[in-house]
């Protein structure tokens, strides 16, 4: 499977963080002249892939290969040695300094010892002229907005006149104008034959002028192959396919169809002209690409960060207890609305506190100044523990438990506060199939309490097997509200990268 | 291309002067009341005496500057300080006299520097823990070397850094000069940008632990010589001399403007901070505040310094 003019390469890499594999015998071939994209959905194994190619990170087996030979141990300074510069996503740019001295950062030319600052500033204009940089080159880079530092990010991997060069979603805060100079600018090197890996969930970027394609699949790459005669149903479809698994429940809805939550145009940060209503004993699920404005929307909702809307309604009873969006997160929690952070080992849990201890603090914050009394909590903290199946001697720290026995931690601790609205932030993320699935049934066993359930996750199946109804965000909206019927990951997927907006993909019966 | 170079290089220069002008903005008011009061400071002695006074915490100032833009901090500035003047005074009756004295001083900057660095820069641990216990360590030998004020320093050494005329002045501009050099190389940039995203900068190929390493050594031969300067001024060595000094380095550090988490910051800023304490101090003097008084003024003069960009914030948001 050798590529005639192959310049960088890994063969059978494999990576895995805390035993939890991340990469599986990928292998990937960038060659000179051709622009090769790099699919998969978030948390597929694209960043590691890149971190490995641009020696960030060194392969647990398997090798690296530049112009076919194996490398060992390459490192950044290395790999820039040898030509490789990567565009990062997480900007690699020190804000106080100046935009060419960030450009030229790693890689300055010297005279007698010293960085050259006129050498620097033809480079800089030069690169600059190419890119559409026209603030000054002695701009502190935290001056600019976050766009404009992209433009300097892409600049300073041009410094290095790359003969390989990485775009690790270069778009994702780029505007339009910007988009469009970046594609020229990369067709120009294809032309000078620079090999291009272009990471990207915009597909119509990527079918627009990518040559090739890699697609990367929990870790294992599901295909490889010209890009020519696929279309973005077909991409779509190359990015999802997985073996079915065992792992949820049968669908059956427990909607009581009485109103918990309505609010028209809600915005918060970066979500904006959100209209939804939210029913008792509902799975309303939230999906979208990382960054899309779902996780504000959530913060928004639960009063952690400044939420604004047109019309607000909280019920309870039936009865409207609040017209506007809360202010503070105590104000949601003593309305019923809890949130479940994302993070939970640093805003759900205090890792060094005991299992009861953590269990408890949502109650404690709910009362006034009093003496704890040890029976009644215990006989809460018991009361959780085998709700959510917490087991083993509660006395230890949470930090002593896995990471999804911390998540069941984080969630039971709100429900002595009877909440009405739970609003979950990944509660899967990283967490093992069988905690998995004791998750999905206190969700369901919640929701068929009355309780209405939103579930923003990153995890596209969950969204299809457990939801009632999907909201999929897309550039800070909801671009579509997919009802259980419709949403398969097929559809989930291709609104969230703006494919179409209606969901006129068949969904498939489950 | 020479020229556009300097064009660039003197343009970033001037934009490190943002968010700097509350501060230089009160020095002078200070500086102005000062010479309002003493005018006598206009003449050679009283000028070389202000300087000669102002000179150690400068130079402890620019140590603790080096080391927080790296994003740490040094704790045990102090006793550096005071194992410095201690060895100083001990070595120069040696057969190397003077030359033994300043060399043994460098090689003990040299050293703890190294030492600081290896534990921090490649073992990561915090920086405030290790220059903790390195403080008490420092302090000991100090005291272990000389239990009281003593040694021996040349008059004539004493005589040509702390007599009647300006070459302290030179070595505060040749230390000025020599920062200047060093941020205009790779490794100094490579320092506040290691400060500043320490993991970009390593990924765009910078030599992180090299620059965190040599900013340790730089730091703590500073504060050695600072050490030897404060034994050349009083004539002997003192293990408890820098007791104040390492305060003051990160008083004057943050008055300038040099931030805890690294990145943030320009020598210049910490040096008008040190030149702002100083003139504080002496015009105190001349007001005849009790001792007690000054600490407060000291200490409020700091807050308000540094709480002036908030103010302006607010103000702005409000209006």
């Amino acid at each position: 499977m050798g590529v005639q003019n192959a310049v960088l390469g890994a063969h059978n890499v494999s990576k895995a963080f805390f035993g939890n594999p991340v990469l599986r015998e990928v292998s990937i071939q960038l060659a000179a002249g051709r622009i090769h994209a790099l699919l998969g959905e978030n948390g597929a194994g694209k960043s590691t892939l890149i971190n490995l190619l641009s020696g960030t990170l060194a392969p647990d087996s398997g090798e690296i290969l530049v112009d076919g030979r194996p490398v060992t141990a390459l490192t950044p300074r290395e790999a820039h040695d040898l030509g490789i510069a990567v565009v990062q996503q997480e900007l690699s740019l020190a804000s106080h300094l100046s935009i060419a001295e960030n450009i030229g950062l790693g890689a300055y030319t010297r005279r007698g010892g010293l960085v050259d600052y006129g050498r620097l500033a033809a480079a800089v204009a030069e690169i600059g002229k190419e890119l559409g940089l026209v603030e000054s080159p002695d701009t502190p880079v935290g001056r600019l907005p976050l766009g404009r530092r992209q433009i300097v990010e892409i600049a300073k991997a041009l410094y290095i006149k790359p003969r390989i060069l990485i775009f690790d979603e270069p778009t994702s805060s780029l505007a339009a104008p910007d988009v469009a100079l970046l594609m020229r600018l990369v067709r120009r090197l294809r032309d000078r034959g620079v090999a291009i890996l272009y990471i990207s969930h915009r597909l119509n970027e990527i079918l627009d002028f990518c040559d090739y394609v890699t697609v990367l699949k929990d870790g294992s790459v599901t295909a490889d192959r010209p890009l020519a005669g696929l279309d973005p149903t077909g991409l779509v479809r190359l990015m999802v396919g997985r073996d079915p698994r065992n792992l949820f429940l049968p669908y059956a809805s427990q909607s009581t169809g009485a109103l918990v939550l309505e609010t028209k145009d809600f915005r918060a940060a970066a979500a904006v002209g959100i209209d939804f209503e939210l029913y008792h004993g509902e799975i309303l699920g939230v999906g979208g690409l990382v960054g899309h404005g779902q996780e504000d929307f959530m913060m928004g909702l639960c009063g952690a960060i400044p939420a604004k809307a047109d019309h607000f309604r909280i019920f309870v009873d039936g009865e409207a207890v609040r017209s506007a969006p809360f202010a503070s997160v105590a104000e949601a929690n003593a309305r019923g609305v809890a949130y479940i952070p994302a993070d939970r080992r640093k805003e759900g849990l205090l890792l060094p506190h005991s299992i009861d201890f953590n269990l408890l603090l949502p109650l404690f914050a709910s009362r006034s100044v009093e003496r704890r009394r040890g029976a009644e909590e215990s006989a809460i903290t018991e009361r959780l523990a085998q709700r959510l199946n917490i087991r083993g001697d509660r006395r230890r720290p949470a930090q002593a438990l896995s990471g999804g026995n911390q998540q069941k931690v984080a969630v039971a601790k709100w429900l002595p506060l009877e909440p009405s609205v739970l609003l979950l932030n990944d509660p899967t993320r990283g967490v093992d199939v069988d905690t998995k699935r004791e998750i999905y049934l206190a969700l369901r066993a919640m929701a068929a309490e009355g309780k209405a359930v939103v579930l923003l996750s990153t995890d596209t199946p969950e969204l299809v097997h457990l939801c009632d109804r999907v909201m999929v965000f897309h550039k800070g909206g909801v671009a579509a509200t997919l009802p259980h019927a419709q949403a398969s990951e097929e559809a989930i997927v291709a609104v969230a990268m703006g494919v179409q907006k209606a969901p006129a993909l068949r969904g498939e019966a489950v | 291309m020479a020229g556009r170079g300097a064009r660039l290089y003197w343009a970033i220069q001037w934009r490190r002067n943002d968010g700097l002008g509350a501060l230089f903005l009160v020095l002078a008011v200070f500086a102005v009341v000062y010479a309002v009061l003493f005018h006598g400071i206009f003449a050679i002695g009283a000028a070389s005496k202000f300087v000669q006074g102002w000179f150690p915490t400068a130079m402890v100032a620019a140590a603790q500057t080096i080391v927080m833009l790296t994003g740490g901090i040094d704790l045990s500035v102090g006793p550096m300080v005071s194992l410095g003047s201690v060895v100083a005074a001990s070595s120069m009756d040696g057969p190397l006299g003077v030359f033994g004295g300043v060399l043994s001083v460098l090689v003990l900057g040299a050293v703890v520097g190294a030492i600081v660095g290896v534990f921090v820069a490649i073992g990561r641990y915090p920086a405030i823990i290790v220059t903790l216990a390195l403080s008490f360590v420092l302090r000991g030998v100090a005291l272990l070397i000389m239990p009281r004020p003593g040694g021996f320093v040349p008059p004539l050494l004493s005589d040509f850094l702390a007599g009647v005329h300006p070459t302290t002045a030179i070595l505060l501009l040749l230390l000025v000069i020599i920062w200047k050099l060093y941020q205009a190389t790779p490794l100094g940039l490579g320092l506040i940008a290691a400060g500043d995203n320490a993991e970009g900068a390593y990924r765009s190929g910078v030599s992180v632990t090299a620059a965190r390493m040599c900013a340790y050594v730089v730091s703590s031969v500073l504060q050695a010589l600072a050490g030897l300067y404060m034994a050349a001024k009083t004539g002997s060595g003192d293990p408890l001399i820098g007791e104040p000094m390492t305060l003051a380095a990160i008083s004057a550090a943050v008055l300038g403007g040099v931030g805890f988490l690294g990145g943030q910051g320009t020598m210049r800023g910490a040096l008008a901070g040190s030149l702002l304490m100083s003139i504080l101090i002496s015009v105190m003097f001349f007001l005849r505040l009790p001792l007690v008084a000054q600490y407060i003024v000291q200490g409020l003069i700091i807050i308000v310094t540094v709480a002036l960009p908030l103010i302006r914030v607010w103000w702005r948001r409000t209006a």
